[in-house]
């Protein structure tokens, strides 16, 4: 897929550039947490136990104070009392307001947000890809009618077609059950794993037009080349001509596209997950949602599940700045973020 | 082809986008599962009174006659009535524009103001401390959930330290500059500030990132090109080769990237409402979809998307306004 020189610039590119090794450690990291996320939470996710509601995480304490009422010589007096509630060992990043662990929460977060990452950028990217490769290789009417649907999509920004769709269509998930769990090595984790189908093919849906333009671009500028004409002259025909000279020469800007998008999405999911469009209820943006009713007791809902994303995202973000200053495939700032 | 050509020749096509827009907003009613009748009716209702329903709502008759009715009904600006409120859907809508769009504007200023200076000095004090900051500011900006981050700085400014309200538009940009004009009363613009400065700050942070990131990487680009080496080289002072030469042919590409990143602000504007229950398009739009108001759904989606199309001519208009070889 790759030839020598483009493999040689990479470790170049990665030698030099501390940002880049950062950002490959981070991702690494963080698909590591989510395959195995049943072994790593200290806790099942979704157990509540109310007697632990927002616990602090470890290092800080909070005081609240408890209003009671007494009856005094026969009239009724208000007692305020402070108290301070420390942090338990067993709950390092602290609890929610039904007592679930909130470090078992980003774990199995993590896992929503990489599947929806991944699925949607290939879903974005096959449709993309197609459309684009036939508009720029046929180029004229086929190619006026595949861009002015692009356009039509593009008046749309991703985020409000994204709502209008998931909101519409409904919040379908995909139960899958969790090979750890089902192997027997994490008996007390959920049995299945909660995917949100239709946010995974509504977030690829939106996002194919940024594929499109990139693949269209590198297959007008394929085309004029001799060997194209050569192939053509010898009688090749067109989809063969696509699949072997025209799609691996876009190799390049569409993967260093799909991971700027992989990023793009997982903001884009965390968005839906926190208006409410999303039907996980296990997803970074659906906890800080749940945090906002608590932000004055309890500050750590909202901000852990945050810290997770922009940790996951700047990792992803790095290792697309890798890919495109070795490989300089000519795109700059397509995708979008929320 | 001259400019004005040039303009006209795009306006004809942002029409048929918008025609594009219109007909799969309408589209999506008849692709998307779920009666809107189900949504309007009382739970217990008979089929005798969901016909009468249907018939009020001109929903018995054929797609194409309701197709071809709402064309006709939006070019007179009519886009039906909200099945919830009984108000008309434009009514309802162009109330809530304005708050949208002073978000919006507001982001973008911060957006520009802060990021064009930013990027030009990280470029030009390239590995310095400057430098290091405005990328490692650029690189989390990008990376940061713009609603997690209005979340974030309610904590600490509003909850904390009380300085800024927690949420909602306050007065509103135009009765406070009534207020100054009339009364000679700042109260009205300090409200008003007040209401908007988290909000922008929050829908700003990724355009200013973004921008910054641009125009660092384009500055850069420029000022190792050979027309700059040359103009320093007869002596024509930096100030003049940076600003005049190498930031112009910088926001070119800038500028591209810009046009085709407003969706974002605009998708970006939805969430930062919700988070402050700012009362704009956004809110109106979330709410509108949960109660299938289809009306205003639709309404919604055409204002939103004409808007882009518009906002969009105008940004090419710049684009060849700095760059006169687009129009030819």
């Amino acid at each position: 897929m790759f030839s020598p020189r483009t493999l040689r610039n990479l470790r170049k590119e990665l030698r030099q550039s501390a940002l880049a090794k950062i950002g490959i450690v981070v991702v690494v990291v963080v698909v590591l947490v989510a395959i195995f996320a049943p072994l790593l939470a200290p806790h099942n996710p979704t157990n509540q136990t109310l007697d632990d509601s927002q616990l602090p995480p470890l290092g800080f304490s909070k005081t609240t104070t408890e209003t009671s009422s007494e009856i005094v010589n026969g009239s009724v007096e208000v007692v305020n009392e402070t108290v301070t509630v420390s942090a338990k060992p067993k709950y390092p990043l602290g609890t929610d307001a039904l007592g679930r662990d909130m470090l078992s929460r980003v774990i199995y977060g993590a896992r929503t947000s990489l599947l929806v990452g991944l699925f949607g950028t290939v879903i974005a990217a096959t449709v993309g890809v197609a459309v684009g490769l036939v508009a720029g290789y046929y180029g004229g009417k086929v190619d006026d009618a595949l861009m002015r649907s692009a356009d039509i999509m593009l008046a749309f920004p991703s985020l409000v077609l994204a709502v209008a769709l998931v909101g519409l269509f409904g919040r379908a998930v995909v139960r899958l059950p969790d090979p750890l769990v089902q192997a027997g090595i994490a008996p007390n984790m959920p049995e299945t794993f909660a995917l949100p189908g239709t946010v995974i093919i509504v977030v690829g849906l939106v996002n194919w037009v940024w594929f499109a333009r990139v693949a269209r671009g590198e297959a007008l500028s394929i085309n004029g080349e001799e060997y194209v004409k050569a192939a053509r002259s010898v009688g090749a025909d067109d989809g063969f001509i696509i699949r072997k000279h025209v799609l691996p020469n876009s190799v390049t800007p569409i993967l260093v596209l799909a991971t700027i998008q992989i990023a793009a999405i997982i903001l884009l999911e965390s968005a839906l997950s926190f208006l409410g469009f999303s039907g996980t209820s296990l997803s970074w943006g659906f906890d800080i949602a749940q945090g906002r009713d608590y932000l004055s007791s309890s500050w750590w809902i909202s901000t852990v599940p945050g810290l997770a994303i922009v940790l996951t995202v700047i990792g992803i973000n790095l290792v697309g700045d890798w890919l495109r200053d070795a490989l300089d495939p000519g795109i700059e700032g397509e995708g979008g973020g929320v | 082809m001259s400019m004005g050509r040039f303009l006209l020749k795009r306006s004809v096509q942002g029409v048929f986008v918008v025609w594009g827009v219109v007909t799969a907003v309408f589209a999506l009613r008849y692709v998307t599962p779920g009666n809107p009748i189900t949504f309007v009716a009382p739970l217990d209702a008979g089929q005798e009174l969901r016909e009468q329903i249907a018939r009020e709502l001109g929903l018995n008759r054929p797609f194409y006659v309701q197709y071809f009715d709402y064309l006709v009904s939006l070019l007179q600006g009519d886009m039906g009535y909200s099945y919830i409120q009984g108000i008309e859907a434009s009514k309802l809508i162009f109330a809530r524009l304005p708050a949208t769009v002073e978000l919006a504007v507001a982001a973008s200023v911060v957006a520009v103001v802060l990021s064009i200076p930013l990027g030009v000095v990280s470029a030009t004090r390239r590995h310095e401390p400057a430098d290091y900051a405005a990328t490692s500011f650029s690189l989390v900006g990008i990376s940061t959930p713009n609603f997690w981050l209005g979340i974030m700085l309610v904590l600490v400014l509003s909850v904390q330290f009380g300085l800024f309200p927690t949420s909602r538009r306050g007065i509103g940009l135009a009765p406070a500059i009534g207020m100054l004009v009339t009364q000679f009363d700042f109260s009205g613009l300090v409200n008003w500030l007040a209401h908007i400065t988290l909000p922008a700050i929050t829908l700003g942070t990724y355009f200013t990132a973004l921008i910054t990131r641009l125009t660092r990487s384009g500055m850069l680009d420029e000022l190792g090109k050979p027309y700059v080496r040359a103009s320093r080289a007869k002596g024509l002072p930096e100030t003049l080769v940076r600003y005049k030469h190498a930031l112009r042919n910088t926001l070119i590409p800038v500028i591209t990237v810009l046009g085709l990143q407003l969706g974002t602000l605009i998708g970006g504007a939805v969430i930062t409402e919700a988070v402050f229950a700012w009362p704009g398009l956004g809110t109106l739009l979330i709410d509108a979809i949960n109660a299938r108001d289809w009306p205003l759904i639709q309404g919604s989606l055409i204002v939103i998307g004409t808007g882009f199309v518009l906002i969009n001519i105008f940004v090419d208009a710049l684009y060849a306004y700095i760059n006169p070889q687009v129009v030819h």
